[in-house]
Parts: structure tokens; C-alpha cells; sequence
């Protein structure tokens, strides 16, 4: 008896769209009390393989789902989730959230966006290939990553891990401001992550490749060929001297140093003065050829989306130009707080409030090939990984553990481990004096290779 | 393997009607599988977050979920569900049992309880703390924080509490069930020197703990510790750069051992080989001085565990015992295929991942110096007293930690603050450079997340006074 209302309930839930989820929870949730409400929800798929030795290691597979309900009642925000989308289930939700907001204080900034702000439905991020991928196809292809990676070198024979996946997402929001949209997404990857051995060292590397069309996916070979490639060369790493030299960001080390600038820029931290860069606005605080954008609308991005988390449309907005700090990024509550306009950065999931986040965040592309840049390099370090999360956006200091290879006469000598590369962010982004031309979008915040003139590398 | 004994029933009904769990069981291992696994999850969270001395918001969160495994060997099918119906239930576990690909009747799967000791502090089931003491919880701590100093001018308060509801089962015919409480109250905060200097602080604490546990661990005192560490670095100076003698704080400093040698005794990057620790039972990796424990017993800790998430108890695992290696950390995966026995370790962020080993409360046993006497002996280095967060790269043994708040050493003497340090060498090498372990032996105050694989669970550290010499130190300064 049990199972047969289960099951008739589970009809009913598949019978509502997202969006009619959304809309459900946005009356529920003015009948319990609230002024204003806005509803984000999604559904996702997110399926994958490992391999290990070219049998299947891991095998997964689920859907899963979840709704977000933001509230205001007198200007009070209450916030509430979970994964019940049965009538029941939503109805609790909305009476949660309401009686949440009670115990907040009332601040005028709350309120939701409204009118022409709001984006409207797209399918743009979505292919539908990825949606028929099978298992057996992500097998064949995890396999010739691992299968292509030991070729490469006998010193290249174990395996961290090697796999290929894909992910598809619904969303949709909903709001007593009109808000009412959906969209759709999707992503394939494969990865590799082999392990050299050789004189008792090992050292781990690894590549990956995360695109949003089926038709883009890098070939698989490739990936392991470049992951052993990048796994042997690490061998015989050491330490080398504390020491000033030429810093060389490869470009997923340059990622992740200008991801460090992500924090400096939230609008939020920016009014609180909790940003270096809070007084920066208008002044030149990056080398000349730095031009930096946070671009949702971007073709081939990872993080190209219609409308941002609280429906705002997408839009482009430059950071940085030629070096010259032009704006910050705002969701709609910290842009009514610091008297600026939302540019559509709400980041968010369904059991997340809306905050200030990027999309995709990117530098632009340069001039020079990164082997003309290693190549005029006197004395250096080349970047291949990092460890620790490095930039401190509230004082402006960036210290992070460095792997990479080490440069004379713009010569690859030996590759190097146990330092630390340390600066102020301020310093080092003035010192930048060259931009590589080899700016690819593998992950949402991506950079070409950048050189900083001179940092201070701590090792022996 | 734990003993399985018939038990009463407890009181309340379990997550998910047995006969169903049973029915799941099968199905994973309908196609061959040699060992089938039913997680079922219930979670609900509550967060309260303070903002310019304002409740910025209160909320409450509730998932629930079923993860089913699937092993065959080295093979691991993983499927989970949201939907509780049992056509969906049953549907995720087939899903689970595709990584066999045979037919058979695996026959019915009787299941018994394992009876488990309990190592949380917690009577009254956090979800079920009134939200308004939880908000006046984070108003006190703001509110001290910002009296400390009036240099203090940004403070961020917030509190969060889990109160989290697991079945496991699996076809070897054990069944846990196991509420987990957990809580932490956390403060950041700016101070503004001259010149638009800004340095920041940050304290807080928790555990599997009770709601009164902050009548002693007051929200005043986390407050005032933010707000004291955000002042006492005014005026740093530049830290300096290249190998040193560093003297560490005793508590969460223990993240040393997290990076250094915890990741890299976890069984799977044992099996696979990807471990510089991989055959190294038995040999010396550490100065004779240092005793590592993993350990998911310790009452209230954050990291503590009355049953892993594979259905195992949790344990206390001598790791390294005076330098010498003795024990690697184990989930059912793992020990299965290399003759070993579980060692409560098999651990997951939720029903959505499948569980791998990972670490509870990891610590330094004590040793006999005092405090004092080690920074005494100590002529020129640095003292760590507040660290940030840390990473290893498992394979060539390289970590880093970030200390938010650390002084110079000068002739004995803990004298000028310095800014911007970290701290990076090789696990093996900076444990065998330990010269001195203290007798203040102390746990972190309930602070720590550890991320893995991208799943992240709460963790414990714990380290008394220790002295490393010849520690490679990243700052700018000579």
C-alpha cells in the first residue's frame, strides 16, 4: 500500500516541469506570507567511467535534483531547500522559509530584479549529443587516454586515475517580479592522471579536457600523450635557491593566479574596503597589456549561461582594461548596497543563496607564442602545478607552493619542486611583461601563458 | 569485521523499510556483483550568518538520499537517487549492478545489527535547537569581536549545524544506523591599520558536540580571538624567505600531519602505488620523537565517527609510532583487495559519492619539553602560532601550509609579527627534521573540512609544540 502511494506521488512529481516547480513555491510561498519570493531549481545527470589497466574501475550514474526558495516578508530574508518536490514537501518549504525570515533584520537592499534586468530562456551551453552518450562510448574513450599515456614512457606505468564523463543540467527560476525561465547545459570531459617513477621520486601530473560541445572534446590520445609527457618531465625535480627571477605561468597556472583577483572584484568585499583593491577603481593596477573580462555570454564557455542566479541577464563586463581597473562585479543586492548596477554575477546553486561570483573570467590573449616567451627568459621558473590556495584578496599578499621547470638562457634545465613563489598581487600583476597568444577556454577562469618579470621564489 | 549481534530495534523507525533495503541488496548484486551496499542519507542543515552586525539571513536545508554500490572485484558500480520511491530505488540499485555483467540469484540477505559504543556529546539533535538561539549564538560573537578593538571594523559571524541520519547495509549482512550531530561557530574579521593596511583573523570551534557546549566555548571568547589575531599582525613585517627553524602552536597546527603524512598513508593511493609511503611498513619515515594517531574515538570530535560510512566502528589507528611506519588507513574497497581489514576509514561527503578512505581526528602524541623550552632553545626562526589551510601532492610528497599568524624568533625571544608566510617541504623529510615535541599535547577547536577527490568531510587535527629545523619557509623578506 506503502509503495502505491509512493509511486502515484512520484508520477505527479514528474508530471511538473522545473519551472512549474518554481511557480508552485512562489505561490505557496505568498499564501504563507511573504511579500516577495523567488524560486531556483535543477536537475542534473551526471554520469561517468574510470579505468584502470583498460578495465572499468568505477561505473556511476544518478540524477538528481533540488529547489532553493528565497523569501522576503517586511524586507526580512528567509531562506529554505531540499529535494521533496512533492505538493507536501513545497508546501513545507514555503512555510520553512517564511517563518526563517522572522528572525532576520529588515534591510531596505533586499529586494528581487524585475523587469527588463530579467533574461529570458536559452539553450545555447546545451548539446544534444552529450545527451546520448552511452557507457560503453566514455569506456572506449577513458581507455585510450590510459592506453595512449603509457605509451609514452616506460618511467610512466602507474595511474592516479583516468576517466571521462558527462553532465547535463536543467535549471529554472521563477519570482513574484516576474521572473520566469529556464535553461539548459551540458559538458563532456576526460581526464588522466599518471604517475613517472624513476630513483625512488614519483611524481603525479595530470591533463584534462572539458568542452561543451561533443564535436570540441580533445581526442583522448592526446590528453594521456600530453598527461605522461607532462608526468616525465617532472622526474629529478628539486629544489633550487631563494632567489628573485622570472616567474612563467603555464596557462592553467595563470587560471589560477588571476582566479586569485575573482575575490578582489566581488562587490560585496569591495564595499566593506575587505578587497586590496577597494580604493582602486579607475587606477592603473596591472601591467598595460592585462585586459581582463567576466564574460557570461561568451561563445564556448564553461560558464555561459542566459541569465545569472537570480535572472539577470548576462552580460559582458570588463575588469580590467590595459591594466587600468574599470569595475566591479555585482549581484542585486550588493549593487542596490553599493550604489552600482547588478552586472549579472549571481552565482548560485539550489541549496545556496544567491552571492557575487564569476562566470567566465578571462584574460585576454597576447601577442607572443609561449615558446617565444620561454625562450626569452635569462633565468626563470616555468609553472606546471601549484599547491595551496595563494592569494589573500584581503591584503593583497600571494604566496603559493610552485612545481614547474627551471630556465637558463632560455633553456629548459631541470625541473623543480619544494618552492614557494611569494609577492604582493599589486607588484607582481605590474610586472607583467609578457602575454601569451595561447588563451584556450578548458576551464571557466582561463588565461594564456603570462610572464612576471621578477618574484621571489623560496626554496634553499 | 565488526561482530554482528541481534540488537533491539531502536526506537524510531529506520531511514528506509528494511524489507526494501533487503529488496535493494539483491538487485545490486543481481548481475554478479560480490558485494552490494545500501547508504541511506538524511540531512538537515541550518546556517545563520551575520553581516555588518546585521542578521543577513537564517536557513534550514533537508536531503534526503539513497546510494547503492555495486563491487565486483576492483570493480565499483555507484548509482544514487533522490527520489525515494521504490521504483526509482529499485532502478538506482540495477543501475549499481551494471558493472557486473552476468545473471545470478544472489538469494535473500539477511540482515543484523552491529551495536555501536557512542563518541559524540550530543543529547538533544542539533536540527532540533530553536534558530533564534542560534542567531543570538552568532550576535554575541559578532558583538565581541567588534568591542575588542576599534581597529576592528569588518566582522563576519556565522553558525551551522548538521544533524545527519545514516543506514548502511550491505550483503555481508551487517546494518549500522547512526545519527551524526556536527556544529561549528566560526568569526572572520578585518582590522585597518595606517596607511590602508589591512590584516585579517579568524577563530571558532564545534564538533559532534551538544548545543551547550558553547556555555563554556563562548561565542565572546571566539569573537575576541578573531579579533585579537587581526590586531596582533598590524605592522608586520615582510616574512622571511628560504630554510629556517619554525617553532608551531600547539592545536591546529596539527594540519602538518594532515598534509604531510595523513593523505599519504590513505589506502588507495597505498594500493595504487602513487604514494611515496606505498612499502614502507616498518621503516623509519620520522624523527623517533613523532607518533602519529589517526583517531575517529575521540569524544565530540569533529572527525569522530561511531560507524564509518561503509557500516564499520570507528577506531584508533596508531599510524607512525616513534618514527617508525606502522599502519595504513583502510575502507572495505581497499582492505578487501589487499588482505586487510578495514580500519573504520571508508568515508563519504554524502549518498551522492561513493566512500574512500580518509582521515578523522589525526594527532601528534605528546612529548616532554614544555612549551617554553622550545622556543627558548630556538636563536633565530619563526614561531606559527594561527594557520590557514594546507595541500600535498601525494606521489612526490610536497605540502604547504599557510600561517595567518606568525612572529620571529630572535635569541630565544618570540618578538616582530611577520606577514605573507607559508610553509612548504617533502612529508618524510620535515617529520624527520622534527627536534622537539612538547607535552601540551591539543586538538584543533573544531574548525576543519578535508577535501579529497572533490568530496569534503569534517575532520580533526591535533598537535602539541613542535620545533622542525630547517624548514623551507615562502615570504618575500631577507
Amino acid at each position: 500500500m506503502e509503495a502505491q502511494v509512493a509511486a502515484t506521488k512520484a508520477r505527479e512529481e514528474r508530471e511538473l516541469s522545473l519551472l512549474d516547480v518554481c511557480e508552485q513555491l512562489v505561490r505557496l510561498a505568498k499564501k504563507a506570507g511573504a511579500s516577495d519570493s523567488e524560486a531556483y531549481a535543477e536537475r542534473t545527470r551526471d554520469s561517468s567511467v574510470k579505468v584502470r589497466d583498460g578495465n572499468v574501475e568505477e561505473l556511476q550514474q544518478a540524477t538528481s535534483k533540488g529547489v532553493g526558495l528565497r523569501v522576503f516578508s517586511a524586507g526580512r530574508l528567509g531562506f529554505a531547500y531540499g529535494t521533496d518536490f512533492s505538493k507536501d514537501g513545497l508546501r513545507r518549504l514555503a512555510q520553512s522559509a517564511v517563518s526563517l525570515a522572522k528572525g532576520a533584520a529588515k534591510d531596505e537592499f533586499n529586494q528581487l530584479p524585475r523587469g527588463t534586468q530579467l533574461g529570458r530562456a536559452a539553450d545555447g551551453a546545451y548539446d544534444p549529443a552529450i545527451e546520448d552518450i552511452d557507457p560503453a562510448w566514455k569506456l572506449r574513450v577513458a581507455r585510450a587516454a590510459e592506453g595512449a599515456a603509457a605509451q609514452v614512457d616506460r618511467r610512466v606505468r602507474k595511474f592516479d586515475s583516468t576517466g571521462a564523463g558527462d553532465f547535463l543540467s536543467q535549471s529554472a527560476i521563477a519570482s513574484s517580479r516576474g521572473a520566469s525561465a529556464e535553461s539548459r547545459a551540458s559538458y563532456v570531459y576526460v581526464y588522466c592522471s599518471p604517475v613517472a617513477e624513476a630513483d625512488g621520486q614519483l611524481q603525479t601530473a595530470s591533463w584534462s579536457d572539458t568542452r561543451r560541445r561533443l564535436s570540441e572534446l580533445q581526442p583522448p590520445e592526446e590528453v594521456g600523450r600530453i598527461a605522461a609527457q607532462r608526468a616525465a618531465r617532472m622526474l629529478g625535480a628539486r629544489k633550487v635557491k631563494t632567489q628573485k627571477a622570472a616567474i612563467i605561468f603555464e596557462p592553467q597556472q595563470a587560471a589560477g593566479f588571476i582566479a586569485g583577483l575573482a575575490g578582489a572584484v566581488n562587490g560585496d568585499l569591495v564595499h566593506k574596503k575587505s578587497s586590496f583593491l577597494a580604493a582602486l577603481l579607475g587606477k592603473r593596477i596591472a601591467s598595460e597589456q592585462v585586459t581582463l573580462a567576466d564574460d557570461a555570454t561568451l561563445e564556448r564557455g564553461l560558464a555561459t549561461r542566459p541569465f545569472d542566479g537570480e535572472g539577470v541577464i548576462s552580460q559582458r563586463t570588463v575588469v580590467i582594461d590595459r591594466g587600468v581597473l574599470r569595475n566591479f562585479l555585482y549581484d542585486t543586492y550588493t549593487a542596490r548596497k553599493a550604489g552600482a548596477r547588478s552586472t549579472g554575477s549571481a552565482a548560485r546553486g539550489w541549496s545556496t543563496l544567491p552571492h557575487v561570483g564569476t562566470s567566465n573570467f578571462v584574460l585576454e590573449a597576447g601577442g607572443k607564442s609561449a615558446d617565444e616567451i620561454v625562450r626569452s627568459t635569462r633565468r626563470g621558473l616555468l609553472v606546471t602545478a601549484m599547491l595551496g590556495s595563494g592569494a589573500n584578496v584581503v591584503t593583497g599578499e600571494y604566496s603559493r607552493g610552485a612545481n614547474g621547470l627551471w630556465i637558463e638562457d632560455g633553456q629548459i634545465a631541470h625541473a623543480v619542486q619544494e618552492v614557494t613563489v611569494s609577492g604582493s598581487l599589486l607588484d607582481l600583476l605590474q610586472a607583467i611583461d609578457a602575454v601569451g597568444d595561447d588563451l584556450d577556454l578548458r576551464s571557466s577562469t582561463a588565461a594564456p601563458t603570462l610572464r612576471i618579470a621578477e618574484a621571489v621564489i623560496s626554496g634553499s | 569485521m565488526p561482530k554482528a549481534v541481534r540488537a533491539p530495534a531502536p526506537a524510531r523507525a529506520p531511514l528506509l523499510p528494511l524489507p526494501l533495503v533487503e529488496k535493494l541488496l539483491s538487485a545490486a548484486m543481481s548481475r554478479g556483483a560480490g558485494f552490494g551496499e545500501v547508504y541511506v542519507e538524511r540531512s538537515t542543515t541550518t546556517a545563520v550568518s551575520l553581516d555588518e552586525g546585521k542578521v543577513r539571513s537564517a536557513q534550514v536545508g533537508s536531503v534526503t538520499g539513497v546510494g547503492v554500490r555495486a563491487i565486483r572485484g576492483a570493480q565499483v558500480g555507484y548509482a544514487y537517487s533522490d527520489d525515494l520511491d521504490e521504483a526509482a530505488l529499485l532502478r538506482t540499485a540495477q543501475t549499481a549492478a551494471l558493472i557486473a555483467d552476468g545473471t545470478r540469484d544472489p538469494g535473500p540477505v539477511a540482515l543484523s545489527r552491529t551495536p555501536l559504543p557512542t563518541y559524540y556529546q550530543v543529547k538533544q539533535p542539533l536540527a532540533g535547537v530553536d534558530v533564534a538561539r542560534k542567531v543570538e549564538l552568532v550576535r554575541e560573537a559578532d558583538a565581541a569581536a567588534r568591542a575588542h578593538d576599534r581597529r576592528v571594523k569588518q566582522v563576519m559571524a556565522g553558525y551551522a549545524d548538521q544533524t545527519r541520519e545514516i543506514l548502511v547495509a550491505n550483503t555481508l549482512g551487517h546494518l549500522a544506523e547512526d545519527r551524526q550531530d556536527l556544529c561549528r561557530l566560526g568569526v572572520s574579521c578585518v582590522a585597518f591599520g595606517k596607511g590602508g593596511e589591512r590584516r585579517t583573523g579568524f577563530y571558532g570551534g564545534g564538533g559532534r558536540v551538544d548545543f551547550r557546549f558553547f556555555e563554556d566555548f563562548s561565542p565572546a571568547q571566539v569573537g575576541r580571538e578573531a579579533a585579537r589575531q587581526a590586531v596582533a599582525t598590524l605592522g608586520a613585517v615582510p616574512a622571511p624567505a628560504g630554510p629556517q627553524t619554525v617553532v608551531l602552536a600547539p592545536g591546529w597546527s596539527g594540519i602538518l600531519l594532515h598534509e604531510a603524512v595523513g593523505h599519504g598513508l590513505e589506502a588507495d593511493f597505498i594500493r595504487k602505488g602513487t604514494s611515496l609511503f606505498a612499502g614502507k611498513l616498518g621503516e623509519k619515515v620520522a624523527s623517533e620523537l613523532v607518533t602519529v594517531v589517526d583517531d575517529g574515538t575521540v569524544a565530540g570530535g569533529r572527525g569522530s565517527l561511531n560507524v564509518d560510512d561503509e557500516g564499520n566502528p570507528g577506531e584508533r589507528k596508531v599510524l607512525i609510532e616513534k618514527g617508525v611506519l606502522k599502519g595504513y588507513l583502510y575502507d572495505h574497497l581497499n582492505a578487501q583487495l589487499t588482505g586487510q581489514r578495514s580500519t573504520g576509514s571508508g568515508r563519504r561527503q554524502s549518498f551522492r559519492h561513493a566512500p574512500m578512505p580518509r582521515m578523522t581526528n589525526t594527532y601528534l602524541a605528546p612529548g616532554d619539553q614544555t612549551p617554553d623550552e622550545i622556543v627558548r632553545g630556538v636563536r633565530k626562526g619563526l614561531y606559527c602560532r594561527q594557520f590557514g589551510g594546507g595541500q600535498v601532492d601525494i606521489s612526490n610528497g610536497n605540502f604547504v601550509f599557510e600561517i595567518s599568524e606568525a612572529y620571529l624568533i630572535e635569541d630565544g625571544e618570540i618578538t616582530k609579527p611577520v606577514k605573507g608566510a607559508m610553509l612548504i617541504g617533502v612529508g618524510p623529510e620535515a617529520l624527520k627534521n622534527v627536534s622537539a615535541v612538547g607535552s601540551d599535547a591539543a586538538h584543533d577547536p573544531g574548525l576543519g573540512t578535508c577535501g579529497k577527490d572533490g568530496q569534503t568531510v569534517p575532520v580533526g587535527v591535533g598537535l602539541p609544540t613542535v620545533r622542525i629545523d630547517n624548514v623551507t619557509v615562502g615570504g618575500t623578506g631577507a
